[in-house]
């Protein structure tokens, strides 16, 4: 099979648009945050009271909106008594509907250069580390682009895309590798299922690590300034939800990505069982598979402990996401294995 | 939970020095790597099993620690669902505005008809119902624990199942050049690794011919030399007397032989020799050598002549299958055999091969071997080299494929299969069902109409999402109730029952977002005790950890009492936790 040497260019060009648009939208949702007057989350605009509530209730209504559609549910009870919440799941603002637009536009040309990528190659287009980190890199911004339509959760743009635009610019700089046909290992359908999976998986646990991130910080300047003590990322945390909001984004997140996970582990052991005759072997990347898996399993059940909630349990959650990157990144450079498909070296 | 929580995490932790040093059942060949490296290190880090992690005793102790808290935990859990199975609801608190969610309304229906009405529409939701003079209780969502349960039964079966291979399976390595074949038997396995009940009989007797093997390789651009294919033409038989058959053994395609499973895990080269010893006798050998590197498949092998004379004869050295000479160096630029070469040391004496002492194949021990004064030289296919002192001749004839293939016969395989789906069922359904309480009071107004007030109670919702669900339902009873009445409703004044507690009204509002109907109760210090009945009082505190959590306790910001809080639910305790 030969490699469809123009449409493989394409797919390079499309990457290189789409890493220079999730740029200029990074540079847009700071932008957002540091012009925009009165940063709320939309919802707020429709909450009953919007002179007496203030930005706090903003933020609190913003944790309903992330359990339902603020054009949902919740309003059809007595709709004659409220205001019609027609704010619709679109960003309001200059820099945040650009922000938000680059993102698209991006996230349309990262979509055709995988597309065109694995149509070059005549196969699934995640064979080696450098497509695995692009369509990784897709996913986090497909996850982002669907928090942010489903629960207003624009505020997590700028945080989302600052490691998804220095992922890229790594993947097309060091770890670029041209396109071609995959090893025998490779060359069974479990590709799509097993890596589709980590894929996903990955793309969702990096949006909740980001989160879980922002949490934190957030949790940390408000309890500071509760105290009366000097905050320096206070300004940041005033344009974003409450610390509860970001804690159930984040757990949400894992709550997809999870299973999701689970599977994908379970689909790498049904084609190690058909590729290598073992199901499992402890193989490095099979081992840290399973140490960010327990790992996140830890996380969850410290959610559900008394006293781990919270804090504890969210460095639970990013110690998690350092085993995920370092089953990504530190196993497939510093450590030979069956999985050494990086095609790097 | 906190035992389990912390032995998971010593898992986790467990686990990384098997994946950073070399493990024995893994690599083998790294392990006597990092002995020879690290001469002092090595002994004590094995003193600790750090080359077996997974097979060491305190990794064992760590999990069998784990499942045993597991079963502790899980047993009666299950025991406590079973006997769950019919257990109603609790009776409706007496304040239904005070739960999390909660709205009310007005309705020309009759109080009891009111009530009937939301019955049967949450009956026909599959709702477990108690209902009273004036009000009905309902909870759903048992499915949630069934779910939790179920996952972690499953995992105890899946190590079950891990343990079943070991004990009654078996794995194997066997190399096979070209023109070979080979019975299943123990002494014709390279390595054999049987389960601890497992007796050389309980060998299924197939066999097996190696005809062809065929390697094909990306042969331009950037990715010249990365395999694109491995094909090897075998011939087999499940048994003396059984019927040949011809199977097409590729990467990811095993060969299914009386369930056993035969894996292509590598391929190599194996040159042909011709040696004329000292005294004039002929070997002709066979020997297949090992890649060191894939890019141009540079291997490494050995010769051993135990049976020649004057003295035994030994060669070490490399076959290049495309040799290219770069700057002074012969080295490999591609896997296939366009130039091969092979360039041997060759050595004379004793090969320790008398002690009685198992030996490698692939390594030469030169303790007691003279080197012979010859310099190594490429040989092409057909060229000779004649060794000095008289010691004999070596021609390389030519060579020919070896691929090595996996045995494995695993009956805990399926079983495996089967947990771990179940596992990630229990845990879908852990994680998508809720478990939640719908109250419904309905009592006569002054007025003449009758006031409903629904109230809802998510005890397990830590991601939220039981608002929309609930709105929704108390939408759809409303609706139910006025069907009945025929009637048009007579919208009140919002919050005209609460209207004295204006920080309900707020925090309604907000959370409704745009429907102030809809109303969560406030803070923590509301202490809703009252409002849950007796045998539930955990019930009544369910918000105050998070709010705990995410603030000063009593703070004024309302965001704390986002009542969809009620996910960090103590009472989970006692239904998730221990």
């Amino acid at each position: 099979m030969h490699v469809n040497i123009g449409l493989a260019d394409t797919s390079n060009g499309c990457l290189l648009a789409a890493v220079l648009l999730y740029a200029l939208g990074m540079l847009a949702y700071a932008c957002d945050f540091a012009f925009a007057k009165q940063r709320l989350i939309p919802a707020s605009a429709s909450a009953g009271e919007p002179a007496l509530v203030g930005a706090g209730v903003g933020f609190g209504s913003a944790a309903v909106a992330l359990g339902s559609r603020p054009d949902a549910g919740v309003g059809n009870a007595r709709p004659a008594a409220g205001p019609p919440s027609a704010q619709g799941p679109w960003p309001s603002g200059f820099w945040l509907r650009t922000a938000f637009s680059l993102t698209c536009v991006g996230l349309l040309a990262h979509v055709i250069a995988i597309l065109t990528r694995g149509l070059a190659e005549h196969r699934v287009p995640w064979g080696n580390m450098y497509e695995f980190i692009s369509a990784i890199c897709c996913m986090a911004v497909i996850v982002l682009v669907a928090a942010a339509l489903r629960f207003h959760a624009y505020y997590i743009g700028l945080f989302v895309l600052i490691p998804v635009v220095f992922a890229l610019a790594l993947d097309v700089t060091v770890v670029y590798t041209s396109a071609g046909p995959l090893v025998p290992a490779l060359q069974s359908y479990w590709i799509a299922i097993h890596v589709t999976a980590m894929i996903v998986s990955s793309g969702l646990y990096i949006v909740g690590a980001v989160v879980t991130v922002m949490y934190l910080v957030s949790d940390r300047s408000r309890r500071r300034t509760a105290a009366g003590l000097p905050s320096r990322t206070s300004g940041i945390v005033l344009h974003l939800p409450s610390p509860l909001v970001l804690d159930r984004l984040s757990y949400r997140s894992i709550l997809f990505a999870f299973p999701v996970w689970t599977f994908g582990v379970m689909a790498g052991a049904i084609w190690a069982n058909s590729a290598w005759g073992r199901y499992w072997g402890w193989d490095p990347k099979e081992t840290w598979s399973f140490i960010t898996w327990v790992v996140y399993a830890c996380f969850l059940h410290a959610r559900a402990t008394a006293g781990w909630r919270g804090r504890r349990a969210a460095y639970f959650h990013l110690a998690g996401f350092v085993c995920l990157m370092f089953n990504l990144v530190g196993v497939n450079l510093f450590i030979t294995g069956l999985h050494s498909y990086a095609g790097l070296g | 939970m906190r035992t389990a929580l912390v032995l998971l995490f010593l898992l986790a932790v467990a686990s990384v020095p098997g994946s950073v040093l070399p493990q024995e059942g893994i690599d083998p060949a790294a392990v006597t790597q990092y002995y020879a490296a690290h001469p002092a290190l090595a002994p004590i880090l094995a003193k600790f099993s750090l080359f077996s992690v997974f097979a060491a005793p305190w990794f064992a102790a760590i999990y069998l620690l784990l499942f045993l808290s597991l079963a502790g935990c899980v047993l009666p859990r299950t025991f406590r669902l079973v006997g769950s199975a019919r257990q109603l609801p609790p009776r409706a608190p007496r304040n239904l505005s005070r739960l999390p969610l909660a709205t009310s309304y007005q309705t020309a229906l009759a109080p009891d008809a009111a009530v009937e009405s939301a019955r049967q529409l949450l009956s026909g939701k599959r709702f477990r119902l108690l209902a009273g003079d004036g009000w009905v209780a309902a909870e759903k969502g048992y499915l949630r624990e069934v779910g939790n349960l179920l996952f972690h039964i499953a995992l105890l079966a899946l190590l079950g199942s891990v343990g079943l291979g070991g004990i009654f399976g078996y794995k194997a390595n066997r190399l096979l050049v070209v023109g070979q074949q080979f019975a299943n038997t123990p002494t014709a396995l390279d390595v054999f690794r049987p389960g601890r009940l497992v007796s050389p009989a309980d060998l299924q007797p197939f066999s097996i011919a190696l005809q062809n093997f065929s390697a094909k390789y990306v042969t331009s651009g950037k990715l010249l030399g990365q395999p694109s294919s491995f094909d090897a033409s075998l011939r087999y038989d499940a048994g003396p007397g059984e019927p040949m058959r011809s199977y097409s053994l590729q990467v990811n395609h095993p060969l299914r032989v009386d369930s056993v499973r035969i894996y292509l895990i590598g391929h190599g080269y194996a040159p042909t020799f011709r040696i004329t010893d000292g005294s004039g006798h002929v070997f002709n050998e066979t020997v297949p050598f090992i890649p060191v590197e894939q890019t141009g498949l540079t291997s490494q092998g050995v010769i051993k002549i135990p049976d020649a004379s004057p003295d035994q004869l030994g060669f070490a050295g490399v076959f290049l299958p495309t040799a290219v000479d770069q700057n002074g160096r012969l080295t490999s630029v591609f896997p296939q055999t366009l130039n091969p070469v092979v360039s041997l040391i060759a050595y004379t004496g004793n090969l320790g091969m008398n002690g009685g002492q198992p030996q490698s194949v692939y390594q030469l021990d030169t303790t007691h071997l003279r080197r012979l004064p010859i310099a190594p030289m490429p040989l092409s296919p057909g060229k000779s080299m004649k060794l000095p002192d008289g010691a004999g001749t070596l021609t390389f004839t030519g060579y020919r494929q070896w691929i090595s293939l996996a045995i494995t016969y695993d009956p805990g395989q399926l079983p495996a299969l089967i947990s771990g789906f179940l596992a990630l069922a229990g845990l879908i359904l852990s994680f998508m069902v809720r478990r939640r309480r719908v109250f419904v009071r309905a009592c006569a107004a002054p007025d003449g109409t009758t006031v409903v007030d629904v109230g809802g109670l998510a005890r397990s919702d830590a991601a939220g999402g039981f608002e929309t669900e609930f709105a929704a339902l108390a939408e759809q009873i409303r609706q139910a109730q006025d069907g009945s009445a025929r009637t048009v409703e007579v919208p009140p004044e919002p919050d005209s029952r609460r209207g004295s507690d204006p920080r309900t009204q707020t925090i309604g509002s907000a959370l409704a977002a745009g429907n102030p109907a809809v109303n969560g109760s406030s803070s923590p210090a509301d202490g809703h005790d009252s409002a849950a009945d007796g045998h539930h009082s955990a019930v009544g505190s369910h918000h105050s950890p998070a709010a705990g959590h995410h603030g000063p306790p009593g703070s004024r910001d309302p965001e704390n009492h986002v009542p969809s809080a009620g996910n960090h639910d103590p009472s989970l305790a006692d239904v998730e936790g221990e």
